[in-house]
């Protein structure tokens, strides 16, 4: 019963926090706009947090620069179980344009923390982004909160 | 005490770190730590043909891409000796200050963010939606428009975009207003925002602040006086005024808004006919160009070798305002709140100012330094 | 109480209450404009594999040009595929796409033109490993500083080189750094074919001339160069490159000449069976050794196996130089191969 209700809040109420780890500010601009009247993210219940700490999904913007590659880490740490990962834009994904010779990036962002989706473009349009969270994040948050507690359960 | 702030930090929407000198709660000292977005973009442009670095180019700042393309395509027009034809000035006219409305918009609407006013902020960025139709219907792409080419443009406009584009800015014209009457009259807002932040024109002068920043202080410098284009077929003066605070850049954004609106009219109503795109050939030389970025004066040093860009240097309007910011607006601000709103309201953008890497040969170690390292 | 009787009614009603339980965004939201620029789409049938498409895009990952497996049927296709996190949406592609239908299209078809299509670079830049002394006066002379050593390998760095052609100047050993042209291989070899076809042709007219050479001595001949000049402008129409492509085969051409005097043939018949592919036989009806020119592959098996001299056997240079008239010629030198014959024949003997 408590699981079931569990369920339906982690579905129904997301809080995301945007780290931008090096990108051209391009896909950040996309995710405010996704926060203005025409897209109203938050009609979908979804929540932008800033902190960390308060998030449960981590939109990840930028490719990852020289400074992020130690603090990435740190930061992914800091978001409380269940927690998703959703790569908005190339460039967590490829590195993008950056990824080539004389390009100070460390892309993909998946090999300093596990990234659970991917939104392409570059950067990709709002309805884009939202439908992506909308398709991925409800469904990813509930099975990795039965995932966290089977481990839980075969610990205790 | 010191408070850091960033480099993830709910006041910022960029990795920054801000270390702020505190005496009981009034911020006395601010320095800044730079380097968290470096992705050396300048060396990845060096050997590539510049059909190609033009879409790189872009990517250096995606909220005034489409500045930073045109810069680009006139330091290598102007080495090529090659008259770009009208129409395809007029229509770069056209798109560089739909872009700049739109990046004034968003500047503001952070601003607001960081002043913790959700009305505003959502009022303002509704209006910019319209602002962002306009340009995804006429280049194709919301943010980096892919719409420059060495040359000229990509694709020609017709009417019905003219059309549309004139209906969308009718409505951003009728609201506008209100919503400008909403900050500037506001008690909360105008109060809390007049007098914090202040920036004298002389400090204004010693930081090399641009763009509107350097105008709210009392710098009348416009790159859009000296362009060709602006010269000579368009009704065009510098906004500026001199109070030099919070509400002062605020309200200089605000007021070039409808300026902009008032040139997109009339690069629409005298649009000429005729090509919009001549081929380019590209010999070996040397050349720089600087234009009007919404954020300030953008500069491109670039030396080419044949078709192929040799060096490209790039002077962005972020790293002197930062800066200047840093060194003399987050002095003797009342709360650390308004050091954040401050600091929004210089409408910082890391993506542009992080190119330059310092790297130690002793110690083979990366620093990424302020300004007056420089010099 | 104002206030709270139009709250009341504002609240109270049907419509709020059903936009406050169901609140969705228009549908307006998510249409595209007709100029808006998706990710390309990829006709698989039109392309022509010439991968100008991956020459020109700006991000390195975002096309790759695949070739599907070859059936019975018929031959693999050879297509472009977009790697989706990769591509910027730029429609670059698209616009240098030069085949017609086009292959890919992105958006709104862009204004084409020749002169606007690009052409990365007509050289490429690469140190050939076994002529290269490692003297790393390219790498000194690199303004770019694409050329590194690498596990004692020269290389040069494509991504890097600007094809200024400096290192190509002060390279000490001719061959070792090379500006081959990438674009139009195919032609390339169907020219040099041509070259050498022709010169070997030549030379094999000469057999007379041949026959009493000494075998010290060397015969030297020469060829203008405008014999062949026509028709090596119809295969590659760039005067430049199909000089510079002459010039590098004929430089490096050596050719194996074999002659054959059947007058002196005693058809022992020896050659037949050592020849390794087969190319001589003995024709019983008219009762002579016949060989196959097309077939032979210039081993000098033959030449060595005879006793009785019927097969000589030359190496031909040829350089591309200018004569004393200001035109250009194709010289060539002919020298007998240096192979000891009487000692082969002697071991051949006692074998």
């Amino acid at each position: 019963m408590l699981d079931r209700l569990k369920d339906i809040v982690r579905k129904t109420s997301i809080n995301v926090c945007i780290v931008n780890c090096g990108g051209c500010n391009g896909c950040d601009i996309e995710l405010v706009a996704c926060l203005s009247p025409r897209y109203d993210l938050e009609q979908y219940g979804i929540y932008l947090q800033n902190n960390p700490r308060d998030a449960d999904v981590l939109l990840l913007t930028g490719a990852v620069t020289e400074q992020w590659e130690d603090k990435l880490h740190r930061i992914y740490t800091k978001v409380p179980e269940p927690k998703v990962v959703l790569a908005v834009g190339n460039c967590p994904q490829s590195g993008d344009v950056f990824a080539q010779e004389g390009g100070r990036v460390s892309a993909p962002a998946s090999n300093f923390i596990p990234v659970d989706a991917e939104v392409c473009g570059c950067p990709p349009r709002p309805d884009e982004i939202i439908s992506a969270v909308l398709a991925v994040v409800p469904k990813a948050m509930v099975a990795k909160g039965h995932e966290n507690k089977k481990i839980k359960d075969n610990d205790s | 005490m010191i408070v850091p702030i960033g480099p993830v930090h709910p006041g910022l929407k960029e990795p920054l770190r801000l270390k702020l000198q505190l005496e009981g709660e009034k911020v006395v000292k601010a320095e800044i730590d730079y380097g968290y977005v470096h992705r050396g973009i300048e060396k990845i442009m060096e050997g590539k043909t510049w059909q190609k670095c033009i879409y790189l180019a872009e990517r250096v700042c995606g909220i005034c891409s489409y500045e930073h393309t045109q810069t680009f395509a006139e330091v290598l027009e102007h080495m090529a000796g090659v008259d770009v034809p009208p129409r395809a000035q007029f229509l770069r006219v056209l798109t560089n200050e739909l872009d700049r409305i739109q990046s004034h918009y968003i500047a503001n609407s952070t601003f607001f963010k960081a002043m913790d006013h959700e009305m505003l902020f959502m009022k303002v960025l509704e209006l910019r939606e319209y602002i962002m139709d306009s340009i995804e219907l006429l280049t194709g792409n919301r943010v980096n428009m892919g719409w420059n080419v060495v040359g000229g443009v990509r694709m020609d406009a017709n009417e019905e975009h003219f059309d549309k584009i004139l209906e969308n800015l009718k409505v951003v014209e009728e609201n506008h207003d209100r919503v400008v009457e909403l900050f500037s009259e506001g008690p909360v807002l105008a109060l809390r925002s007049k007098g914090v932040g202040y920036m004298s024109k002389e400090e204004a002068l010693k930081g090399r602040a641009v763009g509107p920043i350097g105008r709210a202080s009392g710098l009348k410098h416009d790159c859009r006086e000296f362009h060709p284009t602006y010269k000579d077929y368009f009704d065009f003066k510098p906004i500026w005024r001199k109070e030099g605070d919070n509400y002062a850049r605020t309200m200089n954004r605000f007021d070039e808004i409808p300026q902009s609106i008032d040139l997109i009219k009339q690069a629409i109503n005298n649009m000429p006919e005729g090509e919009f795109r001549t081929p380019v050939e590209i010999k070996t030389g040397y050349n720089e160009c600087r234009n009007e970025a919404p954020r300030g004066e953008v500069k491109y040093m670039c030396e080419t070798n044949g078709n192929l860009i040799k060096h490209i240097s790039i002077r962005t309007p972020s790293i002197p305002n930062i800066d200047s910011c840093a060194k003399y607006m987050l002095v003797d601000v009342p709360t650390v709140a308004d050091a954040i709103a401050t600091y929004t309201s210089c409408d910082p953008c890391i993506a542009c100012a992080e190119r330059v890497q310092l790297t130690d040969t002793v110690t083979n170690k990366t620093v990424i330094k302020d300004l007056d390292s420089f010099y | 109480m104002s206030s709270i009787i139009w709250y009341v009614y504002e609240f109270a009603r049907k419509a709020w209450v059903k936009a406050f339980a169901d609140a969705k965004s228009q549908h307006e939201i998510v249409e595209k404009p007709a100029r808006f620029r998706d990710f390309p789409h990829v006709i698989k049938e039109n392309c022509i594999g010439c991968g100008s498409c991956t020459a020109s895009c700006p991000s390195p990952t975002a096309i790759k040009l695949i070739r599907d497996k070859t059936t019975k049927e018929k031959e693999g296709l050879t297509y472009p595929v977009i790697n989706k996190s990769g591509c910027i949406r730029c429609g670059f592609c698209a616009e240098v796409c030069p085949s017609d239908p086009k292959t890919l299209e992105c958006g709104e078809n862009h204004y084409i033109e020749t002169e606007f299509t690009i052409i990365p670079s007509k050289r490429r830049f690469i140190v050939d490993d076994y002529l290269c002394i490692k003297c790393k006066a390219c790498m000194k002379e690199c303004k770019v500083d694409a050329i590194s050593d690498i596990n004692g390998h020269i290389v040069v760095d494509p991504l890097k080189c600007i094809a200024c052609g400096d290192c190509l100047k002060v390279c000490k050993v001719k061959g070792a750094m090379k500006g081959i042209f990438i674009d139009n291989l195919e032609d390339q070899k169907k020219l040099i074919n041509l070259i050498v076809s022709s010169l070997e042709e030549y030379i094999e007219n000469q057999q007379d001339k041949l026959e009493i050479l000494p075998r010290e001595s060397l015969l030297q001949l020469s060829l203008p160069l405008s014999m062949f000049w026509d028709e090596a402008l119809k295969i590659i129409p760039d005067a430049e490159i199909a000089h510079e492509i002459i010039g590098n085969a004929v430089d490096r051409l050596k050719i194996r000449v074999i002659t054959w005097n059947s007058d002196k043939c005693t058809k022992c018949q020896m050659c037949v069976n050592e020849c390794p592919i087969g190319a001589i036989s003995f024709d019983e009806e008219k009762d002579t050794i016949v060989r196959d020119k097309d077939k032979c592959c210039r081993c000098s098996i033959c030449y060595q196996t005879c006793p009785f001299a019927v097969i000589k056997y030359f190496h031909a240079k040829f350089v591309l130089d200018v004569d004393d008239d200001g035109n250009e010629e194709i010289f060539i030198t002919v020298k007998p191969s240096q192979i000891d014959h009487d000692f082969i024949g002697s071991e051949h003997h006692e074998g």
